[in-house]
């Protein structure tokens, strides 16, 4: 055994397996932390990783709702303004209805809509203002509204109608809609061709069909459309392309936003696109009755005296001018309706009878000869042109 | 939409005049002046639906006999433009007649005047 202890080999290599055996232990511990220290990194790596792309989507969502707000404030300037020239173009239409300056008044009017549409859509896709109260209308009105809010209106036929009102509420995004829809649909089909609009009622309310003879849609076009028509919503001004397709997109918004549908799934009989607006039976209501300024012709001018309704509403219209009141149409053919015979009494039409014969009379008894008149007026109304 | 907007001033017709004469211009002043005379035809038996609601009110008041083109647009509340394209356009659709105003210059013929004139003369003068 002392041989051994005193061999100085042994003594080396124990000396050796301790260093070696501090030495593996300190590597270990190295490794140890260095396997810490690459976890920390990873942790950190997705740590910052996940900071980033939270504050890209919180800045891109600043921006995004910074860009509404702005171009939201801007459109709101912008649409007041295309209202109040509406206003003054209407006035002026009335004013001047009757030079041949009117036409150019027209065509004022027309381009003043169009352009307050398109600050309307971009309104609409920044959650903005939709315009000024409507009343309720009819559905052929909102059509023809909406008609008008495009360039080639003329190219629109309205085919058939229904008995339908719109809600108040409602009559600006359907009109706004129904615009968008035959906007695309004039400008993609040929200049010579008829946009067709067809009302019908369905057990679920009032479809609206808009028939074009254009090229129609592509898959990827169709399925871009009832995606942002459906499903794929947009928000703001971003990802409508370059040029920018505000179109489908608009009336994505009013459809989630007052409830009706639109889908264009189907195509037109004249190879087009078929395009059709369904209003559910909440944004539908009765004809409204014309305003009282316009009522039909067969209700009777003249007011009953009994009736405390027939006292005269004071009279301007909306616009601030001199509303005028209506009156029966002045025919020279009189009509068979005795007008005043109501308002006057038994006595009272017995003692104008009596003045009127005490009239006569008195005036026979001046003339000798005057009953020979009155009996033959035509003879004696003839005789005067006779040279004797 | 909100409450605050239902304060504001109303605003313009729904439809404007340009859809309702469906872009057609202005008639000549011969086919149609402020004095011209518009009744219904009389042959017209059962109205098209086809036409617009201002179209077949313009026929509503035209109903009764012969108006001027001037009261007419007064019973409206269109400018008198659009009324004239309105009547103009349904006269060319045959369901209006329109008779141009007597004329006083037609009326008053000088040569049968002067005649009278003379004969009265010859007799009493």
């Amino acid at each position: 055994m002392t041989e051994y202890i005193q061999n100085p080999v042994l003594w080396a290599l124990s000396l050796l397996v301790l260093a070696a055996i501090a030495v593996i232990v300190r590597q270990r511990k190295a490794a140890q932390a260095l396997k810490r220290q690459i976890g920390g990194l990873r942790s950190h790596y997705s740590d910052l990783e996940n900071h980033y792309t939270q504050s890209v989507e919180t800045a891109q969502e600043q921006a995004e709702e910074a860009t509404k707000t702005v171009l939201k404030s801007a459109m709101r300037t912008l649409q007041g303004l295309a209202a109040e020239q509406q206003l003054v173009v209407s006035r002026l239409q009335s004013k001047y209805g009757e030079s041949a300056m009117l036409q150019d008044l027209l065509e004022i009017d027309h381009t003043n809509s169009q352009f307050g549409r398109r600050a309307q859509s971009i309104a609409v896709l920044c959650d903005g203002w939709l315009g000024r109260h409507r009343d309720a209308a009819s559905v052929y009105d909102v059509v023809r509204s909406a008609q008008g809010r495009i360039r080639h209106f003329g190219r629109v036929e309205i085919l058939s109608r229904v008995d339908f009102g719109i809600t108040s509420r409602a009559v600006e995004p359907v009109a706004l809609a129904l615009a968008e829809l035959l906007d695309n649909a004039t400008s993609y089909s040929s200049p010579d061709t008829v946009v067709e609009i067809n009302t019908r009622t369905v057990p679920k309310g009032v479809c609206i069909v808009v028939d074009d003879a254009g090229v129609g849609m592509s898959d990827e076009e169709r399925a871009r459309a009832e995606g942002l028509l459906a499903s794929n919503r947009v928000t703001g001004v971003s990802g409508l392309g370059n040029p920018p397709q505000f179109g489908f997109a608009v009336i994505g918004v009013l459809c989630e936003r007052f409830g009706f549908e639109v889908s264009v799934d189907s195509s037109s009989p004249y190879g087009g696109v078929r395009a059709v607006v369904l209003l559910p039976h909440e944004l539908l209501t009765s004809v409204p009755v014309q305003k009282p300024t316009a009522p039909p012709a067969t209700t009777p001018a003249l007011p009953h005296p009994a009736g405390p309704e027939a006292v005269p509403v004071p009279a301007s219209t909306s616009d601030g001018l001199p509303k005028r009141r209506r009156k029966r149409p002045m025919a020279i053919v009189p009509s068979d309706t005795p007008a005043q015979a109501p308002s006057r009494s038994d006595a009272e039409a017995a003692a104008i009878m009596g003045a009127f014969q005490r009239g006569t009379q008195s005036g026979r008894a001046s003339f000798p000869e005057a009953p020979d008149r009155t009996s033959s007026t035509s003879r004696a109304s003839s005789e005067g042109h006779e040279v004797s | 939409m909100t409450g605050r907007e239902d304060w504001e001033p109303e605003a313009a017709e729904l439809v404007r005049p340009y859809v309702i004469t469906k872009g057609r211009g202005l008639p000549d002043e011969e086919q149609l002046s402020l004095i011209t005379l518009v009744t219904v035809a009389p042959e017209e038996g059962q109205r098209p639906t086809r036409l617009s609601p201002e179209e077949q009110r313009l026929l509503d008041i035209c109903a009764a006999g012969y108006l001027s083109v001037a009261e007419i647009a007064g019973h409206t509340r269109l400018p008198l433009g659009v009324v004239k394209i309105l009547l103009a356009a349904l006269a060319e659709g045959g369901y209006l007649v329109t008779r141009s105003p007597v004329r006083r210059a037609v009326l008053a013929d000088r040569e049968i005047l002067e005649e009278v004139l003379n004969g009265l003369r010859s007799k009493f003068g």
